[in-house]
């Protein structure tokens, strides 16, 4: 398990124990990665949330044009594993969950951790960021260096 | 926004690739793609029609390495052009830490720009972005056209450019301009963060 904040840590292994998903990503709405678990390349990850971000997105404007409001999740169910999509609100804004999963678990069981999970979220979300010195004054001339070996200038 | 993980010393940004059909967006991001090894990219998510036009918008994540002691990952998007894919282009722009305009360079093509460049605003401005604050840079591509059918860098400057941000004069097919687009937006959004701009 990997997590951009470690608060989220916590409620996430509870999850994991609780649901058997086989993976699990937590994204902010506009694609950025704050959890995951199960996947084995990071860059995989980003992919993920992205596609993951765009479904739940054009999921809620096509609620707003029909009138539906908002919907509350989105479930795939497949023959050898099932996706479930779920936002839920948190004080840093709205997050998304994308949890894949086999026939060890059920959509069932998926749904109600998951909405553990996003309570357990609610609850041990610190009041204040951790903030900190973040970038150097000279760091063009690292940015430049880093994006010459990138294109192999 | 961006996303700063300061336990672990991660940034990861989200780039869009803005403009009208057809003026280089994907081509952009295909060119990254090709010229990137494979160790330090993701792979290319395009969500294109039957046609190869883009329906949805094309997604790349990055590694540029560790600046300032931060591992950076910057996520490239880009947006339909065609003006009937609004809603997508909408959905796409939120949490846009920078844009990259990239506008055709072709005379006949000028309404096009215009046009895309109005539709930007009016999105962000929908989205509660100051536009003047926003990291934002504008590529003229397909500047290896024939000179009779292509407005000069600086006529597109005058037109388009009225904010006075960076420019590049591109031929993304074949990567001229794409390299210094890339890092004339990627200074605006890491200066941005390091003066205390947003960061999630």
């Amino acid at each position: 398990m990997r997590c951009v904040e470690p608060w989220v840590a916590g409620p996430l292994q509870a999850f994991l124990d609780e649901s058997s998903a086989r993976v699990t990503l937590l994204m902010t709405s506009s694609g950025q990665v704050i959890a995951q678990d199960g996947f084995t390349r990071s860059v995989d990850v980003m992919a993920a949330a992205a596609l993951g971000a765009a479904i739940v997105a054009s999921t809620d404007a096509i609620a707003q044009l029909t009138g539906a409001g908002r919907y509350g999740a989105v479930l795939h169910q497949g023959t050898a594993q099932g996706l479930y999509l779920a936002p839920f609100d948190t004080r840093r804004g709205r997050w998304i969950g994308l949890v894949v999963f086999g026939p060890e678990t059920s959509a069932g069981l998926v749904q109600l951790f998951f909405r553990d999970l996003a309570q357990a979220l609610a609850a041990a979300e610190p009041e204040a960021r951790p903030g900190g010195v973040l970038l150097a004054e000279n760091f063009e001339r690292e940015l430049n260096a880093s994006l010459r070996s990138l294109f192999g200038r | 926004m961006s996303l700063v993980n300061f336990a672990a010393r991660e940034i990861t940004c989200k780039i869009v690739y803005y403009g009208p059909g057809r003026s280089g967006k994907t081509t952009n991001l295909q060119y990254v793609f090709g010229r990137v090894p494979e160790a330090r990219r993701g792979r290319m998510v395009s969500l294109a029609t039957q046609g190869d036009r883009t329906l949805f918008f094309d997604f790349l994540p990055i590694e540029l390495g560790t600046i300032s002691g931060f591992q950076t990952r910057f996520q490239l998007y880009t947006v339909p052009g065609q003006s009937y894919y609004n809603a997508t282009r909408k959905l796409v722009l939120q949490g846009a830490d920078g844009v990259v305009f990239v506008a055709d360079s072709q005379a006949r093509r000028f309404d096009d720009n215009v046009e895309s460049l109005q539709n930007l605003h009016e999105n962000l401005l929908a989205q509660g972005v100051d536009v003047r604050t926003l990291p934002l840079v504008y590529q003229y591509n397909k500047q290896d056209l024939p000179a009779d059918l292509v407005m000069t860098r600086a006529e597109l400057d005058d037109a388009l450019n009225f904010r006075g941000v960076p420019s590049f004069g591109a031929d993304a097919l074949h990567g001229s301009g794409v390299f210094e687009t890339l890092k004339g937006i990627s200074e605006l959004v890491l200066r941005r963060l390091a003066a205390g701009g947003t960061a999630a």
